[in-house]
């Protein structure tokens, strides 16, 4: 079978493709893979991969266009989902720099990270000597963003960022943002919100894509959500975004609440408002809004359609 | 102290640019004058005042001291990989500390499991002081953000962890590490601490005894340059990779730091030392940790027995690795486990934890399991056999206090170092601290120091740079060599150590292990990369860790091989009894110009803990 690997030696882009044996690899994860493939055929392959169990988020790639951890991959699962096929194209995450092959630059990640100020300011009641104190209901409201192990897979797939970067950050950065504005202990949560504002909270287009592909089951989207309503209540509502998404709200319910009364928002008031869409979501988290008065039946359903149109009304701006 | 760095700023200031050899046209110097406190940098190299080379918890927390001790000198942290890529993340289990002494814990009763579990090759003065640390460092870290696993008061939650009185490991979920590095990341950024990845240390410069730097190369570009700095923090993490496929730790954890000190005429303290972990999945070694045995969890052979009854009655499981580790090959051995040779392995069984218990306390390790064994071990046991985990060995430090090494401006940390807090065998828990508090302690001193001391002349320096970069087009220039010679080398060497300096230790497997080491020394030479290309060239990168791993398997072997006694991970079939009229010394090799290595001895410090033999 073979594998088409998306190659950069420092100059230029080419495409090589290597045959290997099923039998060699069926047994293995993606990365075994790779790494069969760099010590038996080509060592001049590059990729990065360093705990090999899923946790050190090193070994983000793409198959077939979407973003995997090639560790937490079996060949067998890539087979079942893309039915038995015998080629797969391999290709660097998207929207990071390649430095060379399937390995990116991490850089600008962390300097985005560092703009949100990841780590926490405690409380003046808790001290360096004598530590914080939290209970279990305050614990199990971040832990789950703490999953994050910086992989990069939700980045690669965002659209937003895929569009333009300038004015955007990874959706990890604004999960870690969440999860240290969110805790218990944080002295003050806009010391993360405020900056999370200024570099592009409300840009996010919320297509869900960075939460379908997360091997940790993190929901950028809905971090994000949840920065956007804390940032509201806080009083940062002036600016554009917050704009955009009274606006938006105000036509979700003031209209007769169906799908198609949304397209017809669309065809009024244009493009950008539906950009702004996400912030639908942010109100429903903030419970704000109910979804399932507006798409009528199940959530999820009426999730996908406002997913698509947001989509398409991304490719149109874009056009 | 600066919390906000533009991109620009950062790359201005971290600012080794690599390539900038002649310096004068990038304004590096300026840039660095302005950081640095005393005489500026004259000599034209890259410079800085901390340096930090390794970014796991010890690396990290060095950084976060260092700036918190003089906000006015630069720090710099190097590292091969993303800070958040190294054996730090990948401890489950817990971080050891006594914080609650409602039970009648204490740091004293800490100290004496740790000598007590280092089967008394440990300093005893060492242990205690490490022991009061361990508690502060675990609010500490509360207090900067780490989301520990709570009790029902809200407090730390801990757990049991082999070879402990008492209940003292501290953790978060199973994944300690992870949420730990994270933590420690989280914190150097609010810090301001700079960061260079992907950056490899190549060697280290010793002139007139003093540490003037380090000669690094830009993984990226392929550029080697040579980095002056007032003093070094060597964070770069354990040599377990000396059996290659048979350890639980990162790719990464191949002894760099230990073999860059050898090579610069230090001292690499108790080498054999190197511990095996007794539940590593049967493929590729990856670690189900001791929390599982520590929540319960139970070893079964083929005939169904809890064998551990054999050999620990009344702890089972939860002996010290070293035990636990040998009764299981001991088992294989004696026909009592399931497959055979390689494949041959015992069961780890949890299901009577209930899934809930499970999914809470255990996902990750359930997550492996599924992941490389295929199986669930919410329905059924799990296949394990032991695999190499820590090294206990390490650069020699020579004290708590400063974990400075002899060569005033050099300092150490973390399982790169070797202060002796371990001695023979690490209990569970007791690393990630070591890494915590050891690297805050260096990043401390090695702040002091730098605030004082003007850079070295770097001569030395460049000298070693020029060798590095004719090494590069050496081995890589004809573009020739058969692709698998390398990895080839790499897992024969492997599965030599494991065989010959494994859990079981002989003197003639020991002797047939040197004429081996010899032959792959040979063959290492004369191996080429058939990669010309300088621009993040992995082969070159593995093929300097495989030569640091040959000098780490070499002084290991040096010291294993004198070591005429059985004490903790250090066991030796033909002298099963510990030595200590002989051997309560750890061993310190050191390596000539030539590349010949020699061993001597250094006492043990001996404190308030009796000498006595090791029972559970
Ligand atoms: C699977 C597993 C489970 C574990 N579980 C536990 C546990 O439950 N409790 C516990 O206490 N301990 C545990 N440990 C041990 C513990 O994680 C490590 O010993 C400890 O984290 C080491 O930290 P460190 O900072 O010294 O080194 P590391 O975390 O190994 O960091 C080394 C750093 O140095 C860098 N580096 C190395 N060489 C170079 C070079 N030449 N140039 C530049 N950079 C370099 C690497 O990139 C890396 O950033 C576990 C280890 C493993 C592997
Ligand atoms: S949020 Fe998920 S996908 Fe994104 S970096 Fe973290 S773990 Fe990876
Ligand atoms: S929901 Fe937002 S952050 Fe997630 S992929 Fe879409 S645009 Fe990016
Ligand atoms: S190698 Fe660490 S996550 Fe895949």
């Amino acid at each position: 079978m073979k594998f088409i690997i998306d190659r950069f030696d420092g100059k230029k882009n080419y495409q090589q493709t290597y045959t290997v044996e099923k039998k060699d690899i069926e047994a293995l994860t993606l990365l075994g893979t790779l790494l069969f493939i760099k010590q038996h055929l080509d060592l001049t392959l590059n990729f990065t991969a360093s705990c090999r169990m899923a946790i050190c988020g090193a070994c983000g790639v793409r198959v077939n266009g979407h973003s995997y951890l090639a560790c937490d991959t079996k060949m067998t699962e890539l087979f079942e989902e893309y039915k038995d096929a015998d080629t797969f194209r391999i290709s660097p995450l998207s929207n990071y720099t390649v430095i060379s092959d399937l390995a990116v630059d991490w850089e600008p990640a962390i300097e985005n990270l560092r703009k949100v100020k990841p780590g926490l300011v405690a409380k003046d009641k808790f001290s360096e000597k004598e530590g914080c104190v939290q209970n279990q209901e305050e614990y199990d409201r971040i832990v789950g963003q703490w999953d994050c192990i910086l992989c990069g897979v939700c980045a690669s797939e965002c659209n937003k960022l895929s569009a333009d970067r300038s004015d955007y950050m990874e959706p990890f950065v604004y999960t870690h943002a969440w999860k240290v504005a969110n805790d218990s202990r944080t002295k003050d949560p806009m010391i993360h919100v405020k900056p999370s504002v200024a570099n592009g909270l409300w840009n996010c287009v919320h297509c869900h894509e960075c939460t379908n592909r997360c091997p940790k089951h993190i929901s950028a989207a809905d971090d994000i959500a949840g920065l956007r309503a804390l940032a509201m209540k806080k009083g940062l509502n002036s600016g554009v975004g917050p704009a955009h998404a009274k606006s938006f709200y105000t036509d979700l319910v003031e209209d007769s609440g169906r799908l198609n009364e949304i397209r017809l928002a669309l065809r009024t008031e244009g493009v950008s408002t539906v950009l702004r869409a996400g912030t639908a979501v942010t109100l429903m988290s903030a419970g704000k809004m109910n979804p399932l008065e507006i798409f009528g039946g199940h959530e999820i359903e009426g999730h996908k359609d406002l997913v698509k149109m947001i989509e398409a009304a991304h490719a149109a701006h874009k056009e | 102290m600066t919390e906000q760095f533009t991109r620009r700023e950062f790359l201005q200031s971290a600012c080794i640019t690599m390539g900038a050899l002649a310096v004068s046209t990038t304004g590096v110097e300026k840039a660095f004058a302005a950081t640095s406190t005393s005489t500026p940098n004259t000599s034209g190299m890259p410079s800085c005042d901390v340096l930090i080379i390794g970014s796991g918890a010890a690396g990290l927390r060095a950084a976060v001291a260092a700036r918190k001790k003089n906000p006015n000198l630069s720090v710099v942290v190097v590292s091969k990989v993303m800070p958040t890529r190294s054996a730090t993340t990948m401890a489950e289990g817990g971080i050891n500390g006594v914080i609650d002494f409602s039970e009648g814990d204490s740091f004293e009763l800490h100290a004496k499991d740790t000598v007590k579990g280092g089967d008394f090759l440990v300093d005893q003065d060492t242990a205690l002081k490490f022991a009061n640390y361990a508690g502060a460092a675990i609010h500490e870290l509360d207090y900067i953000g780490m989301p520990f696993s709570r009790d029902s008061k809200g407090n730390v939650d801990k757990r049991y962890a082999g070879g402990a009185s008492k209940i003292r490991c501290n953790f978060a979920s199973d994944k300690t590490g992870h949420i730990l590095t994270h933590t420690c990341l989280d914190d150097a950024l609010k810090h301001g601490v700079k960061f260079l990845m992907d950056h490899h240390m190549l060697d280290l410069s010793i002139e007139n005894g003093h540490c003037e730097g380090v000669v690094l190369r830009n993984i990226r570009t392929g550029d080697i340059a040579p980095v002056r700095a007032k003093s070094v923090v060597l964070a770069t993490g354990g040599y377990t990779r000396v059996f290659w496929n048979r350890t639980s730790t990162p790719y990464i954890a191949t002894g760099d730091g230990a073999a860059a000190a050898l090579r610069a005429g230090l001292i690499f303290k108790d080498p054999e030392m190197l511990q095996f972990h007794p539940t590593g999945v049967c493929h590729g070694g990856t670690l189900i940790t001791e929390a599982a045995r520590g929540e319960g969890g139970i070893l079964l052979n083929n005939l169904g027995e809890r064998f551990m009854k054999r050999y620990v009655p009344n702890k089972m499981e939860l002996a010290p690795r070293d035990i636990v580790a040998r009764s299981i090959e001991t088992e294989i051995r004696e026909g009592r486990a399931f497959g055979h040779d390689m494949e041959a392995y015992v069961l780890l069984d949890v299901t009577h934890l209930g899934k809930e218990k499970i999914m809470r306390n255990l996902p990750q390790i359930r997550h492996i399991g599924l992941l490389f064994e295929n199986m669930d071990l919410v329905e059924k046991p799990i296949a394990i056999r032991p695999t190499a985990h820590y090294s206990m060995g390490g650069i020699h430090v020579t004290s708590i206090d400063t974990m400075a090494t002899p060569a005033p401006g050099l300092f150490a940390a973390g399982e790169a170092s070797c202060v002796s807090i371990h001695g023979a065998n690490r209990l569970g828990g007791n690393s990630l601290c070591d890494a915590t508090v050891t690297g805050k302690i260096a990043g401390i001193n090695a702040a002091e120091y730098a605030a004082k001391a003007d850079f070295g002349a770097g001569k030395r320096l460049n000298d070693l740079t020029l060798k590095w970069t004719s090494h590069f087009k050496e081995i890589t220039g004809s573009g020739k060599g058969n692709v698998n010679d390398m990895y080839a080398l790499r897992e024969e060497l492997g599965a030599a150590n494991w065989y010959n300096m494994g859990i079981f230790r002989t003197e003639s497997k020991l002797l047939a292990l040197a004429d081996k080491h010899a032959e792959f020394q040979a063959r290492y030479d004369a191996i080429r990369i058939p990669n010309t290309n300088p621009v993040f060239n992995t082969a070159y990168t593995e093929y300097v860790e495989l030569g640091n791993l040959l000098l780490a398997s070499r002084a290991a072997l040096m010291g294993a091989t004198a070591r005429k006694e059985s004490r903790g991970s250090h066991f030796r079939e033909d002298y099963l009894k510990r030595d200590d009229e002989n051997f309560l010394k750890h061993s310190m090799v050191t390596m000539d110009e030539s590349g010949k290595m020699h061993l001597d001895w250094k006492d043990v410090v001996v404190g308030q803990f009796k000498i006595e033999e090791r029972k559970y």
